[in-house]
């Protein structure tokens, strides 16, 4: 209760008086159209040219103009064709389960037998203390990267992004363009590696085995630390 | 016998129809003009002992036929004004501003399915809304629109007026009852407790008006309030009008007493069986109503039709076409044409880019203007029911613009507080106000 009593309803009526008089914020849609929000970049989608051809050539420019950095792409079909996937990672996070890495011929990681290796980045820092962390030298800091870890981990890639200050999007875009970068190790070693590594009675049937044959020079038995 | 049955299944419904009714209609036209001409004079004999009650039929008539442009104008008062309040611009597509969507509305209504549902009580639910519909064109019949422009004047009007304003709860809870319809019902009942709540203070806050008028003739109470606008009985009943305003505003259904048919609570209270015309009625009704009420507070506290300021100098226009003789002929034929060109030319002299018939065009507009002003300003002038027509509407209008506006403020009230503020504060202040206005007056006949 106010002070005078009806002061409320006639500050009400006032309102309404005044809205009654001032510009009315009505679009006529059909005769009249605004201009799109400046960040309003429509729906992600690939066109494809009049053979059906899909047009992309995943040259990443579009990921690269990404303000939010939302725009990733990658994959192969289960015809080894280079297959496009768009949008953010999370909306094609599908092609991660396993049956669609089989389906893609990539190797399909196994919680049980791939512990998490936490990726050293001193020897990335050096790298880029080096290189003045400047993104022009990329190419050749994504190959010195692979040389000292053996491929290029995803935590190295971040770690040369924030220090380099160029966008992830484009790093992942150089670093998938040449053919002698990958982000995976190589599967030979790493997996014989690793086999062995989880069979502990290996290596004294192995030294059985080499004592019997009084040799040790078989092919494909991985180097030992 | 073929060629007119392949001719008659060839005819479509509404040619069918037509074909059976072209026949009829040249018979009737011929019999009426037979009826006219062989019993012409002792009809015309019969109308005139008759008057009276011919007055009456033609009143009741016009009032009935003025209500349906009232309601649309005022529906689309309504659609728009409530738009422009809430900063949209509301209806604008059918007609010049939008301003025939309401009929457009009721030709919707008028086509829509009228459906009875089983179980109602067919008579009953058929009268209902022509109940409601009559009460307000009865009530409107006493309202003098300007100075003997009124359906029926009569030394109880003001009587008449609320006796018949109050019949619209009949026809409420005739709705509510015949629906078959727990909610109908409970709507109807909650409606018409509403109605006969707010009825006792908004007779009683007249009742200090007619002590004071010393009638409860309608006429006579808007010709007490001639002269300026300080005569007007709002200054003398300030809280009779503050009365009267709520009250009318419940008893019309308005916001922010709008329980009876509250569209977004709920289902549509006594109405809810309703459709298609029928529906349409009841709020055709409730427009009506709104001009009503407003007519009344103009007519009873704000001077009615007289202005609110008497004409400052005298006027004689002694201004006679009959003794103008072939003038006026020659005024009628030639001067529209004379105006046209007159306003034509300074268009066409002033910019080669307006070609002659833009021109025209533009002349025959502006001499249209020209000879309406001169017309109306005549008729304001020289008669005294057209000016009084033109308060009075403006006036009402205002007060339906006012009604309009507090829609699109005001929250609706809860039925408690609804009923606790008639009861608890409008009845007793109604009976102060009555106290007050008659201790004044004996103190005043007791002074002189």
């Amino acid at each position: 209760m106010s002070l005078i009593p009806g002061l409320g309803l006639a500050k009400g009526m006032a309102l309404t008086l005044r809205r009654f008089f001032e510009p009315k914020v009505t679009i006529m849609y059909p005769e009249e159209r605004i201009d799109v929000p400046p960040k309003f970049r429509g729906r992600l989608q690939l066109l494809y040219d009049e053979w059906g051809t899909l047009k992309c050539e995943t040259c990443f420019q579009c990921a690269q103009a990404c303000p939010i950095e939302c725009i990733d792409m990658g994959g192969i079909d289960t015809r080894g064709r280079y297959h496009v996937h768009w949008g953010a990672a999370e909306t094609y996070g599908e092609r991660r389960e396993e049956s669609a890495l089989r389906r893609s011929g990539r190797p399909v990681p196994d919680p049980a037998f791939r512990p998490f290796q936490p990726v050293d980045l001193g020897e990335l820092d050096r790298i880029l203390e080096d290189h003045d962390h400047d993104p022009a030298d990329m190419l050749q800091i994504l190959e010195e990267t692979q040389a000292a870890y053996g491929y290029l981990p995803v935590a190295a890639l971040k770690r040369i992004s924030h220090e380099t200050g160029a966008w992830y999007a484009m790093i992942y875009g150089t670093a998938s363009y040449y053919a002698h970068l990958r982000f995976e190790p190589a599967a030979s070693t790493e997996q014989a590696q690793e086999v062995a590594d989880h069979r502990p009675l290996e290596a004294t049937y192995l030294a059985a085995l080499d004592a019997a044959l009084g040799g040790s020079d078989r092919p494909g038995t991985p180097a030992r630390a | 016998m073929t060629v007119i049955s392949r001719g008659w299944d060839r005819l479509t419904l509404p040619g069918k129809v037509l074909f059976l009714l072209i026949p009829l209609l040249i018979v009737a036209t011929v019999g009426l003009v037979a009826v006219i001409v062989l019993l012409g004079q002792p009809i015309l004999d019969t109308l005139a002992a008759n008057l009276p009650i011919v007055r009456f039929v033609l009143a009741v008539t016009i009032v009935l036929l003025m209500t349906i442009p009232t309601a649309f104008l005022i529906i689309y008062m309504e659609m728009k004004i409530i738009a422009l309040m809430n900063l949209r611009i509301g209806p604008d597509r059918v007609g010049p501003f939008g301003s025939l969507l309401s009929v457009v509305h009721g030709l919707k209504v008028l086509m829509k399915e009228d459906f009875t549902p089983t179980g109602v009580d067919p008579i009953v639910f058929t009268w209902a809304p022509v109940v409601v519909y009559l009460a307000s064109v009865m009530a409107l019949l006493v309202v003098p629109f300007s100075n003997g422009i009124v359906g029926q004047a009569f030394n109880l009007g003001l009587l008449y007026f609320f006796a018949i304003s109050g019949l619209s709860v009949v026809g409420l809870l005739m709705a509510g009852w015949s629906s078959y319809n727990k909610y109908s019902l409970l709507g109807g009942l909650r409606s018409a407790a509403q109605v006969v709540s707010y009825e006792i203070p908004l007779t009683l806050s007249v009742v200090g008006l007619i002590l004071l008028a010393g009638t409860m003739n309608i006429d006579t109470i808007v010709r007490n309030q001639a002269g300026w606008f300080t005569d007007w009985y709002v200054f003398q009943q300030p809280l009779g009008v503050l009365i009267f305003f709520i009250a009318a505003t419940a008893e019309a259904n308005r916001t922010p007493f709008d329980l009876t048919e509250a569209d977004s609570e709920i289902v549509a209270g006594f109405a809810t069986e309703y459709s298609g015309m029928r529906f349409g009625f009841f709020f055709f009704a409730e427009y009506v109503n709104v001009f009503i009420i407003s007519a009344l507070l103009v007519t009873l506290f704000f001077g009615g039709w007289n202005a609110p300021f008497p004409w400052p100098w005298p006027v004689e226009l002694s201004l006679d076409p009959g003794s103008m003789g072939i003038g006026l002929l020659l005024l009628i034929g030639l001067g529209p044409v004379v105006l046209t060109l007159l306003f034509a030319t300074p268009f066409w002299l002033a910019s080669s880019r307006i070609k002659a018939w833009q021109a025209l065009i533009i002349g025959f507009v502006l001499a249209n203007l020209f000879i309406v002003t001169l017309v109306g300003a005549w008729a304001y002038v020289g008669l005294d029911w057209v000016a009084g027509i033109l308060w009075f509407m403006f006036k009402t209008y205002g007060f339906v613009f006012t009604f309009v506006w507090m829609r699109g403020t005001l929250p609706r009230v809860r039925i408690d507080q609804l009923m606790d503020f008639a009861w608890k504060w409008l009845l007793p202040a109604s009976l102060l106000n009555l106290f007050i206005t008659a201790a004044a007056l004996v103190v005043v006949k007791g002074l002189r």
